[in-house]
């Protein structure tokens, strides 16, 4: 219904982006590309590498000494930095394909996942993790946080690997 | 050097990735997954030994489970990489990127095991020191240039 | 566990789409059995990252009929590094682009060879992709006539 309306005027903007000075000179540029796309890529590490960090030490497997709250203050920080440097650099490669990436199933699919990420983070930060006082020396978290971890691994597994997969279509 | 590449491509390995439409694509995924649990551990520990997080933790602590970590990505990396390589080897073996690469990649992992390590057992000691600060500089820059090196084989 | 789930993911993503071609090296894309000339005009470049295409006009021998023609070189950076640039191909310039096919059929060529109106040609391939031509340096050793026209 709304989506009758909605998608030809997405894909206009997309459009837009894509003929845009920008976006041009990105797309055709010998080096920032590159540059772009490199620094886009090893942004994982910072993302989801370190909030795997945060998912295993929940899911009782590494860091077991540790509270949880230590972990989440040390880590997260990196993890919301890395994810400055990831939407960013993600932003200007978007706007130099945007009108590629419209109907690429991989990029709809990756940036689905990364909704759903968000939600699974804003889920445990409003429910179990308020009272992680009563549960983080624990080895392993209660189900509920367990539950978020994984989500969050596979998710975000997920979305690197549709990340990678934009090129094959 | 070039035979060993050469026979690497020849090989049955070698053979199944030039011929499989998905081998390559579902190699390379899992060496970025990889990719991205090697970078989380390098960066927590480094970062400990910088003195920015985990203050309070043990070196040893920390050291102790991310370091399992580490090597098992770090053997993932590894085989998928060689996976890949068997894919293209003369290119890899002609590509700058890839000699890069593999040099850092070596003094990287040589590092980890020696000055890297002696660090962070002293950290816990000797506490923050200048030297520890400069050898997890050390470890980033050059974990971070082996990222840059295998982004490069694509491009050059 | 988490592992598992993550490569069934990848499975899924990657299987359940039918790429065209694996995007890495010659042998796993196209066909180096099926060489190809293209003679014909020039109708469209993208000079774009990560892969540029230019597009041809040509006359197919066995029917007469005009078909367009997808030729894929490397991105604009490695381009440059081999003395082109973006303006050296205009529309409607005649060129010849000596490739292989893609192995799914398609109207794609991998351009290992494109000569320009003035003469100058280009090596299109990677040092050491073990695509024709490859001498593992980034010229090439692609003679200036290759052998089979297009079929």
């Amino acid at each position: 219904m709304a989506a009758i309306v909605f998608e030809p005027f997405l894909q206009h903007v997309c459009q837009l982006f894509y003929d845009s000075q920008i976006g041009t000179t990105i797309r055709e540029s010998d080096n920032a590309f590159p540059i772009i796309e490199s620094v886009h890529v090893l942004s994982i590490t910072l993302v989801a590498g370190t909030i795997a960090v945060l998912d295993l030490r929940m899911l009782g497997a590494i860091l077991r000494s540790t509270p949880v709250r230590r972990v989440a203050g040390s880590v997260l920080p990196l993890t919301w930095s890395g994810f400055v440097v990831s939407f960013v650099s993600g932003f200007l490669l978007f706007w130099s394909e945007a009108a590629k990436n419209y109907g690429n199933p991989a990029f709809r699919i990756k940036l689905v996942l990364l909704i759903l990420a968000g939600l699974n983070s804003l889920i445990f930060h409003t429910g179990i993790y308020r009272s992680a006082r009563e549960w983080e020396l624990a080895a392993a978290a209660p189900w509920r946080a367990r539950v978020a971890a994984i989500v969050s691994l596979t998710l975000w597994s997920g979305i690197i690997v549709a990340g990678r997969a934009i090129a094959y279509f | 050097m070039q035979p060993l590449f050469i026979a690497l491509g020849h090989s049955a390995l070698g053979h199944y990735m030039q011929t499989s439409v998905w081998g390559f694509a579902v190699v390379e995924a899992i060496h970025l997954l990889a990719l991205a649990v090697l970078g989380g551990s390098v960066l927590v520990v480094d970062l400990r030994l910088l003195g920015v997080i985990f203050r309070k933790e043990s070196t040893r602590t920390l050291d102790r489970d991310l370091s399992r970590l580490l090597l098992g990505s770090l053997v993932i990396l590894i085989l998928t990489g060689i996976a890949m390589v068997s894919e293209e080897a003369l290119k890899c073996y002609f590509s700058p990127a890839f000699r890069w690469k593999m040099t850092l990649l070596a003094v990287a992992v040589l590092f980890y095991f020696t000055i890297h390590r002696h660090a962070l057992l002293r950290a816990d000691i000797n506490g923050l020191t200048a030297w520890s600060r400069i050898a997890a500089a050390i470890s980033m820059g050059l974990w971070l240039g082996v990222g840059v090196a295998g982004r490069a084989i694509g491009f050059l | 566990m988490k592992r598992v789930f993550a490569f069934l993911l990848a499975g899924a993503l990657v299987i359940g789409s039918t790429p065209a071609f694996a995007h890495h090296s010659f042998a796993a894309e196209f066909d180096g059995n099926k060489p190809v000339r293209l003679v014909g005009k020039l109708t469209r470049v993208e000079w774009t990252n990560p892969h540029s295409y230019f597009y041809v006009d040509i006359v197919n021998p066995k029917t007469g009929a005009t078909e367009n023609w997808g030729c894929e070189g490397a991105g604009p950076g490695a381009l440059s590094r081999r003395g082109w640039k973006k303006g050296d191909l205009k529309i409607g310039d005649a060129v010849v682009v000596d490739g292989y096919r893609a192995k799914d059929g398609s109207h794609l060529i991998d351009a290992r060879r494109v000569t320009l109106p003035d003469g100058r040609s280009i090596y299109g391939g990677s040092p050491g992709d073990g695509g024709p031509g490859d001498n593992g340096t980034d010229q090439g050793n692609l003679p200036n006539t290759t052998g089979a026209k297009k079929n």
